[in-house]
């Protein structure tokens, strides 16, 4: 959710369990930040910020700790957005001409998928013991 | 043929490597032009995406009028969501379950802000009432479509209320 922090619109994540705050990374900073977007078990965490003059997507691996700040293809702003619930895939709604605009991007090349209860879908080749 | 190579070349390669930074570098995000385009042209504008596992819910406008649309997202067609659009009724916000069953709206109907959930294999749309009540303004099912976070105006103040459902 967005929480006000000293004047400043701010992503928070909180763990349901305990309802406590979780730490994030890379979104302490680049505010106004809105339109926050999670994957099925929260490890991926998408958000609009502002960068300079310009508004970005940026997403939160919060299982490496890596940050991808995304810059539209279509060189629009975006204004609202969602994350698939496996990450693979952002819905952006953007303005074009005075009408609102839906764009998708795949994300597959990006992430890996973000599965229902952790859900692994490759074998890992593992030594045997 | 060997000047003209040596003259292209220094064009090429930046291009060349231009071209595959956009398109077939497998790191980045890739549009989906397809898709994006179908959605384009099948509304006057589109607002409000929510995705699910192969779903996208939207709120699109047509002749001035705006209405809820799932699209499956395989081949790009809306889908028919009988019982959820009516003529009085105009849509706020909207979030799909990942399995596409379940959407939750809310809309302003007959002077009131109301929060309601359809669940699409029945073909019915429920109205959730607020304890205690108050405005609802955005809405964001979760991936099982079990909870629903809503956010609520009261009395000046914005609140985010939960809300587990059967």
């Amino acid at each position: 959710m967005i929480v006000d922090q000293r004047g400043r619109p701010t992503v928070q994540l909180k763990d349901l369990r305990s309802g406590g705050p979780l730490p994030l990374r890379h979104l302490n900073r680049h505010q106004p930040h809105s339109s926050p977007s999670l994957s099925w078990n929260g490890r991926y965490l998408a958000v609009i910020i502002q960068r300079g003059n310009r508004r970005l997507v940026l997403i939160e691996d919060r299982l490496s700790g890596r940050a991808h700040p995304l810059r539209l293809p279509s060189g629009r702003n975006p204004v609202r957005l969602s994350l698939a619930p496996d990450g693979l895939q952002l819905a952006v709604q953007t303005a074009d001409r005075g009408r609102w605009q839906v764009e998708l991007l795949d994300l597959s090349g990006l992430l890996e998928a973000d599965r229902p209860g952790g859900l692994r879908r490759t074998t890992p080749v593992e030594p045997m013991q | 043929m060997t000047d003209l190579g040596h003259r292209v070349t220094p064009l090429v390669t930046p291009l060349l490597l231009a071209v595959c930074l956009m398109g077939c570098g497998g790191s980045g995000p890739r549009p989906q032009p397809g898709i994006s385009a179908a959605l384009q042209r099948s509304a006057e504008s589109r607002r409000w995406p929510d995705l699910g596992d192969r779903w996208l819910v939207s709120i699109a406008g047509r002749n001035g009028r705006e209405r809820v649309e799932l699209v499956d997202l395989r081949n790009g067609q809306p889908v028919p969501l009988p019982g959820l659009n009516q003529a009085d009724a105009q849509p706020v916000s909207v979030s799909v379950s990942a399995d596409g069953n379940r959407i939750a709206l809310v809309r302003r109907r007959e002077g009131r802000t109301e929060l309601t959930l359809y669940r699409r294999s029945v073909g019915t749309l429920q109205r959730l009432p607020l304890e205690p009540a108050g405005v609802p303004r955005e809405v964001s099912l979760d991936g099982s479509g079990r909870l629903l976070a809503v956010q609520v105006s009261r009395q000046g103040h914005w609140d985010v209320d939960l809300v587990r459902l059967p």
